[in-house]
């Protein structure tokens, strides 16, 4: 990524071309002789940090991301996965192969990354190199026909050569130009590393007088900032990836949980980030509330969500509380805990055919798309005897019967009511893969009566056959929580605001030339301005050009009629005029 | 004689220069990623790194704690002390807790007399539900309840419990001597059980 709209060419890249104006060599070009090893690499390595290269790797990088939001992927939906692979057979397998299940573990996803991130260093570094460079060098020369420039004015002054040439030196000095002057008359030509007598000066060595001025410096500097900017997005990206993890977490009022692997639903650790890194705090959800508009157009829209909790940083440290909502998360060692999610856990209390309580507690059901917490769940009673119990349920929090089916009308639980089917029989939880609290395998079950059963907080069901009874003894609420550490997030943000900057920068400062040449003629000096800027599609510089161009006028007027007039004599040194 | 050829020829060197630079910095990045740390103060007790016994001298400590059992009564673990325990954390929601309880029952059952005691720590469960599982599967020992995974946070800091179940079996003066993450099975457990009380099952039997 070498320049961002430069013509090979350009009359304002002060370092000289790279490559002189003389085709570069490139394979396959029979001009550049015998290309070796070392000429392939080179030009490879042309390839890789040019402008064009990068661009195409910006765009791959993100057509390449394109497939994890359109997939399923296996760090944050492996159900998802498994889905696909259920009803796409024969695809999922070959999608697999190509790393689409997880893009952005992928070789081919972190050589892109890669590649980018050397094509922006390539380009950088001997930018920044040029910048510091350009910094030090002095515009070029005044061109000799100034008429020829984009920009031109002429005038005429009364002012000697050199006067003139001074006073136009200060007005453009005072409007923050870099100046380039002629060298001293007086040295010999060649001594000086700037200035002296350019090829085609009239012969003879008369004495020029001529500025040179340059403005707009800080759109390299814009450019540069940019390029780093991005630079530095990338590496806080990679930061987050390598240092970052994220975990979740559902927690049921009442309850609390330690930030540790095996208290958390979910951990994607980053590439260098173990389960010893999380940090060792403790959260308690003391209650959470969710408030609902209840009428109006709006009228079930949630207006408010509010987790009240007490923490602890450390083991033993103080308990402190907090309160979480969306989008202010709390805040804990480095880490931040979001609240993401929400819903209803009803508790039951379950006896078995043998009159043991063997369940006690409150289980979190998922609210369904339908709206308004119409939430769904399962219950597993592994420890019943003689026979496993298993409910499905759904949990109405606005029960209201609409033609003999329930419906829920209003999110918050105001009436609430579950329909539970029970089932007895084997769970499948003694033996084989772990499974899901929100799922539960019939196989080995029957369905113990057809209707499902209608209960209200504090009433009961006997269970057919005698398998024992249930109770809807109440309901707790849950919330889900997030839990990510990104050390790239704020670095990210801050790289992506300089990168902005930069680029606006770049946009909006304009690298523009002013020179001035004042050469004596019949009965004074001719004064030639001449102006020169990249791209002037607003016109700006041409405004600019012909205020400055105006101002240097009037300065040369104003210089020439204080020269013209002879300095007043001070009124103090005249004591014969006083009173 | 000083145009521009000082940053023509500097031109080379900072190309160069980003090279390398950049050449540092992809290996950086890969050695980085790559970057795994043997361990070499544990011993694998069946050829995999779910089961482990800690080299004498590198047996990290057992944190303290107290807690209440199943049955309401306070249990504090530094009456352990001069036994040998083995410490089972579980959950009766846990598929691979129940695939092993039967297990742990037996090998308690067996290793009662030569001085080892086992202890549950119950994780993120409720009491009905973790008396439910005692009564199906015959255990006989103690549990602590640890619904907020309190006891389970202190000893991750010593030994990394990645998931229910973790088994620790500690030695008689408090040091944590081998470990099984995941399911345990018959003879991993007493393979670990042999080397810290010195006895082999067989033995343990004839007593």
């Amino acid at each position: 990524m070498t320049d961002v709209r430069v013509p090979e060419t350009d009359p304002f890249d002060s370092a000289p071309a790279d490559s002189g104006g003389q085709p570069r060599p490139g394979p396959g070009s029979p001009a550049a002789g015998p290309f070796g090893l070392a000429d392939w690499l080179k030009w490879a390595w042309r390839q890789l940090t040019s402008m064009r290269i990068a661009l195409v790797l910006l765009f791959l990088l993100a057509l390449g991301s394109v497939p994890g939001s359109m997939l399923p992927q296996q760090g944050n939906d492996p159900a998802g996965v498994q889905q696909y692979y259920t009803s796409h057979p024969a695809l999922a397998p070959w999608l697999n192969h190509l790393g689409l299940f997880n893009v952005f573990a992928a070789p081919w996803f972190a050589a892109i990354y890669l590649l980018l991130f050397a094509s922006l260093v390539g380009c950088v570094v001997p930018r920044t190199f040029r910048l510091a460079g350009s910094a030090r060098t002095l515009p070029p020369r005044a061109p000799r026909n100034l008429a020829r420039l984009p920009r031109f004015a002429e005038y005429a002054t009364s002012l000697a050569p050199a006067a003139a040439a001074e006073t136009a030196a200060r007005v453009l000095s005072a409007h923050g130009f870099r100046l380039r002057r002629p060298a001293a008359p007086t040295a010999p030509a060649g001594t000086a590393d700037s200035g002296g007598p350019e090829a085609g000066d009239p012969p003879g060595g008369q004495e020029e007088h001529w500025i040179s001025a340059e403005k707009g410096y800080l759109r390299e500097a814009g450019n540069l900032i940019f390029h780093l900017a991005l630079l530095g997005v990338l590496v806080s990206v990679a930061l987050g990836g390598l240092f970052g993890y994220k975990a979740d977490r559902l927690l049921v009022e009442g309850n609390s949980f330690a930030d540790t692997q095996s208290a958390l639903d979910e951990f994607h650790p980053g590439r260098l980030v173990t389960a010893a890194d999380l940090p060792p705090f403790t959260i308690t959800l003391n209650s959470f509330d969710a408030s609902y508009i209840s009428s109006g157009a709006q009228r079930g829209q949630p207006s408010s969500f509010d987790a009240q909790v007490s923490y602890t940083a450390q083991p033993t440290g103080p308990v402190r509380s907090a309160r979480i909502q969306v989008n202010h998360p709390l805040s804990v060692d480095g880490a931040s805990v979001y609240l993401i999610g929400h819903g209803y856990a009803p508790e039951f209390k379950v006896t078995d055919a043998r009159g043991q309580v063997v369940y006690n507690g409150a289980q979190p059901f998922v609210a369904g798309a339908t709206g308004n917490f119409l939430s769904q769940g399962v219950l597993k009673v592994p420890g019943a005897q003689p026979e496993q119990l298993g409910f499905t349920g759904v949990f109405v929090p606005t029960a209201v019967d609409i033609g003999g089916t329930l419906e829920s009308v209003f999110p918050a639980a105001d009436n609430p009511v579950v329909s539970l089917i029970a089932y007895a029989g084997n769970l499948g939880m003694n033996t084989g893969t772990s499974q899901s609290v929100y799922q539960i395998d019939t196989a080995g079950m029957r369905q113990l009566a057809a209707a499902p059963q209608l209960l209200r907080i504090g009433q009961s069901a006997k269970l057919p056959d005698g398998q024992g009874t249930i109770t809807f003894t109440g309901y707790r609420q849950w919330v889900s929580l997030a839990i990510t550490h990104d050390p790239g997030q704020l670095p990210a943000l801050i790289c992506g605001m300089a990168a902005l900057g930069g680029l606006l920068l770049s946009f909006m400062v304009r690298r523009r030339r002013v020179f001035v040449r004042a050469r004596a003629g019949q009965g004074g000096t001719t004064m030639h301005v001449g102006g020169l800027t990249r791209t002037d599609a607003s016109g700006a510089f041409e405004d600019e050009f012909a205020s400055l161009a105006a101002e240097l006028k009037s300065a040369h007027q104003q210089a020439a009629q204080d020269q013209a007039a002879p300095p007043h004599v001070p009124a103090t040194a005249t004591p014969s005029e006083g009173e | 004689m000083f145009k521009a050829p000082v940053w023509l020829a500097g031109r080379r060197t900072v190309v160069l220069t980003a090279a390398v630079l950049t050449g540092v910095l992809l290996i950086a990045v890969l050695v980085a990623g790559w970057a795994t740390g043997g361990r070499s103060n544990m011993t694998e007790v069946d050829g995999s790194q779910s089961a482990v016994l800690y080299t004498a001298g590198h047996r990290p400590v057992a944190p303290e704690f107290t807690g209440t059992t199943l049955t309401g009564a306070r249990l504090n673990f530094s009456s352990y002390r001069g036994r040998v325990v083995v410490l089972n954390f579980w959950g009766s929601w846990c598929v691979a807790c129940r695939e092993e309880a039967s297990t742990l029952a037996s090998v308690a059952a067996l290793y009662r007399s030569s001085g080892v005691d086992f202890l549950g720590v119950d994780v993120r469960d409720t009491t009905a539900s973790a008396e439910a599982f005692a009564r199906s599967f015959g255990i006989t020992y103690p549990s602590v309840t640890d619904p907020g995974s309190a006891i389970t946070l202190d000893f991750t800091a010593v030994v990394p419990i990645a998931a229910t179940p973790t088994t620790l079996v500690i030695d008689r003066t408090g040091h944590i001597a081998g470990a099984v993450f995941g399911s345990t099975t018959y003879p991993v457990l007493t393979t670990i059980l042999a080397k810290v009380t010195g006895k082999t099952a067989a033995v343990a039997v004839s007593r």
